[in-house]
Formats: C-alpha cells, sequence, structure tokens
C-alpha cells in the first residue's frame, strides 16, 4: 500500500517524489508579542493525530510546490478533505 | 498468549479501584519503572495497564542494539549507567538477558564525519565509556567481511569503536522485567486500554481504563509511539515528537560471519549476526509520520542495496522476516522526562526514537526515584520539556541539515 499524493500542479504523483513538512498549524504567529512559548508551540509541538490530519507537503522532486492536504496516519493514505473543511484553500 | 496458562511471570491479578501509582504502557520503560518502584522505593501498589500484551510495542520488536556512546554529556552517563546494568540486572531477575557484549562499529564516510566522531569519542572517554578512532584498516581488521574498497558508493573511511556495547536479547528483558515486578506485587494488567487521565486541581486523580476507573495520585505516561497521541488527546499536552515507522529484517541464518555490531549513517543500514545466525538488519524511518507499522518494498530494496555495498559477502542471501514498529521522534533525538509539570502526579518518559531500549533499565531506575520522592533525579533534570521553548535542545546529531519528522 503505497503513499501516493495529489499535488496541485502535477496531480497524483507517488509518495516519494514529496518532502512531508509538519502538521498544519495554521498561520505563522506575528512577530509583535511572540512568546518563546507559542513559537515553540508553532515550530515543535505536534498533536500526534492517530486518524486523519491536515498537513504540509512539497512536491519536492516535481513542480516544488508546497500545499497541504489530508492524511490518515493509521493507514498512511491520502484522503478527502472532512466535511467541515470543505470550500476552504 | 492470553490463554488458559498461567503467564511466565505469575498469576493473573484481580483490577483493583485504586492504587499508588499507576503505568500506561506494558513495554520495556513501564515495566522498568514498576519494577524499580517496587523493588527500591517500597511503593509496591502499582498497577501496569497493557492495552495488548507487554512487550507488544517497541519493547518486542527492536533489533536490540546497547551501546552508550552518544553525543552529550547530558546524555553519556545516562546511556553508561543503563548498559552497565545489564549484567547486573540478569543476576538481580535471575533471568538470562543474553548480554552479548561483542562491540559497536560505527562507521564513517567522509573526513567531515571522522572529525564528528573525535568530538563524540572525547566526550565518551572523558564520561569513561570506551571508544576509539580507527582507520579503515583496523576495521578491515575486525570485521573481514566489511568492503574498504574505495569503488562503493560511500566508501569507509574508518569507524568509531565501541567495545562495550553489544546486544542483549529484548524480549528476555520484558519476560524478565515482568517476573521481577510481579515478585514484588506489581499487577500487570493485559488487555487493558488506558482511556482517559483525570485531574482535579492541578493534581492527578485517576485513569479510566476500558475495564473501568481507577483512582490513583501518579500516573506515568510510558507508551512508547503513542505516548504522544496519548497525551494530546487525553490531556490536550503537545510534545515535539513525530511519530514514524521503523521497520527492521533478519535474513536466512549464516555460519559466523559478523560478530559486531556494524552501523554506518551514509548507508542508513545496520547489521549484526543474532545468536542463531541470522543477520538483524535495520534501516532509517519512513519519510513522514504514521501508525502503520507496515513493511514497504521501497525499504526492502534499499537495505539489499545498501548491504550489498558494504558487506557484499550477503549478496543473493534470502531475507527470511520483516516487521515495523514506531519511533517517536523528537527535534534534538533525545528524550522527554518529565514530571508534575503542568499537572502534579502526571509524569511523562517518552520521545525515545529508537534509543529506548538501550536506555530502559537506568531510566526506569531513575523514573522510579521520580515517582517516588516526586523530586526530579539530577540525572533526569536536563531532559524536561521546557527546554524546547527555552531554545536549549539538545545536540545528539551532528548536523541537521533539514529539519524533518525523523529531524
Ligand atoms: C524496528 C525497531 C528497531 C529498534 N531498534 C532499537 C535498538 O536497536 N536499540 C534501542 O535502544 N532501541 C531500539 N528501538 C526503540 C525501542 O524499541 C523503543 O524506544 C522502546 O521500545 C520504547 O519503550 P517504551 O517502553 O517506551 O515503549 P514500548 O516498548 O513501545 O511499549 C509501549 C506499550 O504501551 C502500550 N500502550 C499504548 N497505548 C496504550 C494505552 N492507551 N493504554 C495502555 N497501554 C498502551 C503498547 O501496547 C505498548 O505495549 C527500536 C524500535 C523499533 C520499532
Ligand atoms: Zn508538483
Amino acid at each position: 500500500m503505497a503513499l501516493t499524493l495529489t499535488c496541485p500542479v502535477c496531480g497524483k504523483r507517488n509518495g516519494y517524489e514529496f518532502r512531508y513538512g509538519g502538521e498544519d498549524k495554521g498561520p505563522r504567529p506575528a512577530e509583535e508579542g511572540l512568546t518563546p512559548r507559542a513559537w515553540c508551540d508553532y515550530v515543535h509541538m505536534n498533536t500526534c493525530t492517530v486518524g486523519i490530519q491536515k498537513e504540509w507537503w512539497c512536491h519536492r522532486d516535481g513542480c516544488g510546490a508546497w500545499f497541504t492536504t489530508f492524511r490518515d496516519t493509521t493507514k498512511n493514505l491520502e484522503v478527502k478533505p472532512p466535511e467541515a473543511e470543505n470550500g476552504q484553500a | 498468549m492470553f490463554g488458559k496458562r498461567k503467564p511466565l511471570w505469575g498469576t493473573k491479578k484481580r483490577l483493583k479501584s485504586s492504587y499508588d501509582a499507576v503505568i500506561i504502557g506494558g513495554g520495556l520503560h513501564g515495566l522498568a519503572a514498576a519494577y524499580y518502584l517496587a523493588k527500591e522505593h517500597g511503593l509496591t501498589d502499582v498497577a501496569i495497564l497493557e492495552k495488548r500484551y507487554i512487550g507488544f510495542g517497541g519493547a518486542g520488536r527492536n533489533t536490540a542494539i546497547v551501546r552508550a556512546n552518544q553525543r552529550t554529556q547530558e546524555n553519556v552517563p545516562l546511556y553508561k549507567e543503563a548498559l552497565d546494568l545489564w549484567p547486573v540486572l540478569t543476576k538481580e531477575l535471575n533471568f538470562n538477558l543474553m548480554f552479548n557484549n561483542c562491540g559497536n562499529l560505527n562507521l564513517m564516510h567522509s573526513e567531515a564525519a571522522m572529525k564528528a566522531a573525535r568530538m563524540t569519542i572525547a566526550t565518551a572517554q572523558f564520561h569513561g565509556v570506551e571508544s576509539h578512532l580507527i582507520d579503515a584498516k583496523e576495521a578491515k581488521a575486525l570485521v573481514p567481511a566489511l568492503n574498504i574498497s574505495e569503488d562503493i558508493t560511500f566508501p569507509i573511511h574508518g569507524a568509531m569503536y565501541h567495545p562495550p556495547g553489544g546486544i542483549v536479547r529484548h524480549d528476555a528483558v520484558v519476560w524478565g522485567l515482568a517476573k521481577g515486578c510481579a515478585k514484588h506485587g506489581v499487577h500487570i494488567h493485559q488487555q487493558t486500554e488506558a482511556t482517559g487521565i483525570l485531574s482535579a486541581g492541578g493534581r492527578i486523580t485517576g485513569v479510566d481504563t476500558a475495564r473501568g476507573r481507577i483512582q490513583t495520585p501518579r500516573v506515568l505516561v510510558s507508551a512508547g509511539g503513542y505516548s504522544a497521541g496519548i497525551m494530546y488527546h487525553m490531556l490536550g499536552i503537545k510534545l515535539p515528537i513525530s511519530v514514524l515507522t521503523i521497520q527492521a529484517m533478519v535474513t536466512q541464518p549464516l555460519k559466523p560471519i559478523l560478530d559486531h555490531v556494524v552501523s554506518s549513517g551514509a548507508y542508513h543500514c545496520y547489521a549484526n549476526q543474532t545468536l542463531k545466525g541470522e543477520i538483524a538488519t535495520g534501516a532509517h524511518m519512513d519519510p513522514w509520520p504514521n501508525y502503520t507499522t507496515q513493511n514497504t518494498a521501497h525499504y526492502i530494496k534499499h537495505q539489499a542495496e545498501a548491504l550489498s555495498d558494504w558487506l557484499p559477502c550477503l549478496r543473493g542471501v534470502k531475507f527470511m522476516r520483516i516487521w515495523g514498529g514506531l519511533a517517536d521522534m523528537t527535534p534534538d533525538m533525545a528524550p522527554v522526562m518529565d514530571g508534575n509539570d503542568p499537572i502534579d502526579g502526571l509524569y511523562m518518559d517518552c520521545g525515545w526514537g529508537y534509543f529506548g531500549f538501550k536506555s530502559c533499565s537506568a531510566v526506569g531506575k531513575y523514573m522510579a526515584e521520580y515517582m517516588a520522592t516526586g523530586n526530579c533525579p539530577e540525572m533526569l533534570k536536563p531532559f524536561h520539556l521546557r527546554r524546547y521553548e527555552n531554545h536549549r535542545l539538545m545536540g545528539e546529531t551532528a548536523a541537521l541539515v533539514n529539519y524533518t519528522p525523523d529531524n
């Protein structure tokens, strides 16, 4: 069961062409008033979800695009966005 | 496994409604902590909760390598004590842990790597851990099967030679510790999943399990690759961890050809020969987080290619078994051991990646002291969780080229 991912530019490709870029943690926190704790949270901390999570990928050996997608970490398969996420970019 | 026969370590115990301490995870770290709690600190009213069976996690899947030549001054003494404990535990538990201290050879494939090794060796020697730098010819003399030709993908420049390390029988450690736990009154509850951790007023009050609620003032989260998910989903505490599948395999049994543990960072490959004659070998982790513990063709091919290069006598030898387990990786390749922050009575021992076997003896001892006294032992102080927000990451890797989930 090999991983394939859907690049927004190149379409569905072999997972080994991509570089994992971490759990999606929302926008980068603003510099103003940024505490070491909040920064650490953004940079290092993970939820380690057992199931479907939104995450960043880079098409490293392809077009180079960065994008987010959803993957089930118990099956290592890309999945459709959950209902609540539909319509969001 | 759950049949009528009595388990090796004693009779099955009734799950009580309260314990002085509850340990989540019947792996190496949970068993070792419980053993020392009961034996050294007289805290015998202890329950180990294990979702499946003891040894189900990394405890029963690792490649059993032990060594003490870590890189930083905070880590080396802990691993040294762990290494020194194997012969002691073998006697104490009255269980043959099959410690084969055949020595470890860590191959270096560039002058930069040789330089980095000099630094690591100096640290080891400073802490009384035997470790030497040897050149390619000396490595070949120790391991005649080694290919030191310049004509391979990553030619061998030399090696870090660590004679006191080697292999310990991982299943024996699980069984021996379980026996030791039971002898001192610890209850081991298999097929008992922890489903929630309860607290009130900033203090731990209990644990919910699939078989009912337990009152307790102390909880240790030592669930290996599952710890980070437990910490977040039960308590909302995030950890700097990525959980990745790591794979290993053994070949058909061969006549004795390899009497050291040999590893190579550049090839992402390590190998040793078991007492049965199989070549046990492992590699790097999957490049993305997952809980599958599945094997991949990608990796089998990688392993065959790497071994054919630096141990060419293995060309054509068949792999017999392959399996996977979880590695919980931190950004600085060092674990998180902490307690009473942010909840009194909550202890964590996780982020061991692929170092959780070699460390479990000493860590069990110190985590037990931490839990019994409430005070963090000096040895564990550097490993607290807040080091990440204080930007005090440990330098267990020589260089971070990319910050990736396997760091
Ligand atoms: C292929 C492979 C090779 C490795 N090689 C080495 C090596 O050579 N040297 C080395 O030092 N380390 C090695 N490791 C790492 C080592 O195996 C782990 O770091 C170690 O097992 C961690 O011990 P632990 O007790 O924390 O967790 P584990 O041994 O994983 O035990 C955790 C236990 O918790 C249980 N659990 C999970 N969730 C719950 C819950 N909710 N309730 C109750 N129980 C739960 C699991 O079923 C499991 O039995 C390797 C690992 C793998 C997978
Ligand atoms: Zn692309």
